[in-house]
């Protein structure tokens, strides 16, 4: 039964997915964009979060290098609050290549990118923490950004444009006729209802899963899902990005985000994008060559350790893997595969995800007539929450939360969590100290069309995915969310089942990692649950 | 510099019972802290054995402790310690004024800060759950403001717990507190030991309480002994419970004042931030240890010194990586079945016990480290509490109970 119409429907609510929406949408075509989880579950979300100036690539991929210099710099003005505009730096230590440093000099000025050499005290004094083996190292315009924010806030934006979006929607099945894509058939995730959605152009942007849904064409797009394993510290080890100056390769990035630093990625071909499962043998891997830059590393306490699949492209006759290609390439299906009505989009990076839907819409638009011009890069994504706002806020709220909860809040949602925080004193409640959560701002989220679950409310409010590991958030959003949220969330059972699962998502994330300082704390976590609280249960 | 018979390294409840036990037996005795010890996290309970190998209940800890596998430390304490160091823990807080209800014969039940019940086998008497079992109402009483006690989950659990037949009902007493932060049990168990805060709560609460009742209360009834609880009781005229609590536990540190106080009576010495950092070997014996602030270390000599400076969590047993377990005073042998099929259950709350858990150091039946051949490394260091081998305490609920019979018997060897 056809229940939905659209000129153009994107599959996939990744950054490519949610940058192609605010694309159209903002050239005014009308674009709906279908997710079959919650937003930004995938790779998006599950990376080292660089703002990447491009160094990287310099001696590899020129071309990437470019781009990422010019995306860099339009993120950091278009994306202000998603950003931490921080630098980087490039680190040679003992036993790296010395012969990779002059070609990497000179592959950066040929992109754009500005490199300035520091010398090892300098250094030393800007990263005290750096190895004592350093040899050379040099500073570079890299960023931190969050993945997961900005690729909601395209969505924000796409909507004041007039674009839709449907989450928990999944793909399954493309209806062709005559050669032409006529509608598509969605499963709503949460009711299971199925039903058609109309379209025009199907544009496939569903990343390491973007195979899988050229097969429901008939048509053979090969996408090799590459999963990046990643470890979270709980602090801040460095101030700036910092990677390590030689040829590409895994556990070469230090990327500090907020209160915590993430150290990355393996890159390991996997058959089903799906697999984020993680080895003692990677998190050793990535930790003995994170030692390289940090001697020190081992007595950090690590947060958790996660993994994402990258969408890397592979020609016919490639290898995937580290060596295939992070550009990106457009497939427009008529002309590939004669099957009008479809388009896909591969491989890319984060950082260039903004030009990625530039290139691919300046294909897509004039298909549909439509001339307009890209205008992603001039306008901000969000507007600022107002200083008038934010002075208010903090009556109400521990003043150093102010800006993050305003970040994650945006224009409209803020001002109405401060005026609930006003109104309803036990309201103001800090649910979750480590990214100062209120009750308030879960109430507020806990009302948006997407929050289906208690899961999708703390991705969205971060209620839980702080330095503590949940312990001590687990019983406060059990018992909020059995108050406040029955009947009306997926996930809220009863309190104890509610806590266990709240710990047990956080689990998943630690065991791989249980050594060191992790330790201390799962003892602590089981002391305080298992023991104190007997969660469970009594008298078995 | 002068010497002790016996340095005990480590404040916690392992730590004080072995100090309290030395002492008994007329030793001179130097305590090494560092740190509480476990007390603000553990609610000052002490937990024997509350579940067997298979996750079941179990109903009379001397029995259950009989049964259990060779590698647990019960195996190589043995029952009569055991059943001695009830004895001794319960004449000690006694003499304090602060008396321990249980036996060892006997499950006690407590009621958790989230409404579930525990299996505990002394606990003081404030926290006599089982008091609720026979009620006709139970009266939960919260506090507003105050932080990570709610009262509509206790009594949502609690019900699960002991069915529908009773009355439960919710209370939330205003302490007209006016400051900006949230409160912790700490603040409003001060509040209750001021005159004016206990007579306001008594106001607030009077009303609900009679025959067939009994007031279920966080744990906020003073932060000194048993005082406010004996007042309470005898002018609500129905029995009064507290809850276990999330840390800081104020029960945890009424048990730890006690003991302090107790320990001071005996003339131990306490040294305060002293972080054993270094241990003088000669031979097959320990002579010192070096332990000491940030400016230089001190060296205490003692002919016999007791390890217990905790688990992972309190930083006596580190593994900085896979499978490098070490104990960090003395380098006694660890044991630590670091595999990765088997080292973590996937569950965090699993029907088996974590393999991790179990890491700790290898001893003999005398308490002291041994090498993989059974051979004693050092003559005169025993070692005790969570610093052992061998048992899941989250698991089986054991922690306090391994502590003190342990320290009972080190410090009796």
């Amino acid at each position: 039964m056809v229940k939905d119409k659209a000129t153009v429907v994107v599959v996939g609510g990744g950054a490519t997915g949610v940058g192609i929406l605010r694309d159209l949408s903002m050239r005014g075509i009308d674009a709906l964009l279908i997710e079959k989880l919650d937003m930004v579950n995938g790779a998006s979300s599950r990376y080292h979060g660089l703002l990447h100036s491009g160094a990287r690539y310099a001696v590899r991929d020129q071309e990437a290098a470019k781009e990422c210099i010019e995306e860099n710099t339009i993120l950091r003005r278009i994306g202000k609050s998603c950003v931490e505009a921080i630098s980087g730096m490039f680190v040679q230590v003992e036993g790296d290549d010395p012969d990779f440093v002059d070609p990497w000099v000179k592959g950066c000025a040929e992109s754009g990118i500005k490199t300035r050499e520091l010398s090892k005290e300098e250094a030393w004094s800007l990263e005290p923490n750096l190895s004592r083996k350093l040899v050379r190292a040099f500073e570079v315009p890299d960023g931190a950004i969050d993945g997961f924010r900005m690729s909601w806030q395209n969505v924000q934006s796409a909507v004041r444009y007039g674009g839709r979006y449907k989450t928990y929607t999944e793909l399954i099945k493309i209806n062709i006729e005559s050669g032409a894509v006529k509608s598509i058939t969605v499963r709503d995730n949460v009711t299971k209802e199925e039903y058609d959605i109309e379209c025009e152009i199907l544009v496939n942007a569903a990343g390491p899963w973007a195979g899988k849904v050229a097969q429901m064409a008939g048509l053979d797009c090969s996408v090799s899902p590459s999963k990046g394993t990643l470890i979270a510290f709980n602090q801040r080890i460095s101030n700036r990005v910092v990677n390590r100056l030689r040829k590409p390769s895994n556990g070469d990035i230090f990327v500090p985000h907020g209160s915590i630093t993430i150290l990355g990625t393996s890159s390991i071909t996997i058959p089903d994008p799906e697999d984020t499962s993680t080895s003692w043998e990677e998190v050793e891997e990535l930790m003995k060559t994170g030692e390289g830059v940090f001697e020190h590393l081992r007595d950090y306490r690590i947060l958790r350790v996660f993994a994402g699949s990258r969408p890397l492209y592979v020609p016919k006759g490639a290898d995937g893997g580290r060596n295939a290609s992070r550009g990106f390439v457009t497939l427009d299906h008529e002309k590939e595969d004669g099957l009008k009505g479809m388009m896909t989009i591969c491989g890319g990076k984060f950082t260039t995800y903004r030009l990625m839907a530039e290139k691919f819409c300046d294909v897509l638009a004039p298909k549909l007539g439509n001339t307009a011009k890209c205008r992603t890069a001039e306008e901000d994504l969000v507007p600022a929450v107002s200083e008038a706002d934010k002075k208010a806020a903090r009556q109400y709220f521990p003043s150093y939360g102010v800006n993050l909860a305003a970040t994650r809040l945006g224009t409209e949602k803020f001002p109405e969590v401060v005026k609930t925080l006003k109104e309803n004193p036990e309201t103001r409640e800090v649910l979750c100290e480590c990214e100062n959560v209120t009750m308030a701002e879960v109430m507020r989220i806990a009302q948006e069309p997407t929050s289906h679950s208690v899961a999708d409310v703390r991705r969205r409010t971060r209620l839980g995915m702080g330095t503590c590991q949940g312990n001590y958030c687990a019983i406060r959003s059990a018992a909020i969310a059995n108050k406040l949220f029955k009947d009306k969330l997926e996930g809220c059972g009863d309190s104890l089942s509610d806590m266990k699962n709240f710990l047990q998502a956080r689990w998943k994330g630690i065991t791989p990692v249980m050594a060191g300082k992790t330790l201390r704390e799962a003892e602590m976590t089981r002391g305080m649950y298992e023991v104190l609280f007997n969660v469970n249960g009594g008298r078995r | 510099m002068s010497k002790s018979d016996v340095v005990v390294i480590g404040n916690g409840f392992a730590g004080l019972m072995s100090a309290l036990v030395s002492a008994d037996q007329g030793k001179k005795v130097t305590l090494l802290s560092y740190g509480a010890g476990t007390f603000p996290l553990n609610s000052g309970v002490i937990d024997v054995l509350g579940y067997d190998d298979s996750g079941k209940a179990v109903a009379n800890p001397a029995q259950a402790v009989s049964a259990v596998a060779d590698e647990h430390p019960y195996k190589k304490i043995g029952i009569q310690a055991l059943e001695e160091s009830v004895k001794f823990f319960q004449d000690v807080v006694a003499a304090e004024g602060f008396p321990y209800v249980g036996s060892l014969n006997e499950q006690q039940w407590l009621v958790t800060g989230v409404g579930t019940l525990k299996p505990s086998c002394l606990i003081p008497e404030s926290m006599q759950g089982s008091k609720c079992f026979e009620a006709s109402e139970i009266v939960l009483v919260g506090i507003k403001g105050l932080k990570d006690y709610y009262v509509d989950m206790v009594a949502e659990n609690l019900a699960k717990e002991l069915g529908n037949d009773k009355k439960y009902t919710v209370v939330t007493v205003d302490p007209h507190y006016q400051g900006a932060r949230d409160l912790t049990t700490k603040d409003v168990a001060a509040w209750m030991d001021t005159e004016a805060g206990y007579a306001d709560f008594v106001s607030q609460v009077k009303g609900n309480a009679g025959a067939g009742k009994v007031i279920l209360v966080p744990q906020i009834l003073g932060l000194k002994g048993n005082v406010v609880y004996k007042k309470i009781v005898a002018e609500l005229g129905c029995p009064v419970v507290e809850t276990t609590a999330m840390p800081p536990s104020v029960n945890g540190l009424r048990l730890r004042d006690v003991l302090l106080s107790a320990l001071k009576k005996k003339g131990i010495t306490v040294i305060e931030k002293a972080k054993a950092e270094e241990a003088v070997i000669e031979g097959s014996k320990a002579v010192a240890i070096k332990a000491g602030g940030e400016v230089r270390l001190q060296t205490y000599n003692a002919d016999k010194f007791i390890v217990a400076t905790g688990g992972f969590y309190s930083g006596g047993i580190t593994m900085r990586d896979f499978g490098e377990a070490k104990e960090v005073v003395f380098g006694l042998p660890v044991e630590c079945d670091c595999f990765e099929e088997r080292w973590v259950n996937k569950q965090l709350f699993s029907d088996k016990k974590q393999t991790f858990a179990k890491t700790g150091v290898r001893v003999d039946a005398t308490l002291r480290g041994v090498d993989e051949s059974g051979n004693v490394v050092l003559e005169n260091v025993y070692v005790v509490g969570r610093n052992l081998s061998g048992y899941d305490f989250c698991f089986e609920h054991s922690g306090n109970g391994v502590a003190l019979a342990s320290a009972y018997k080190a410090a009796k060897a």
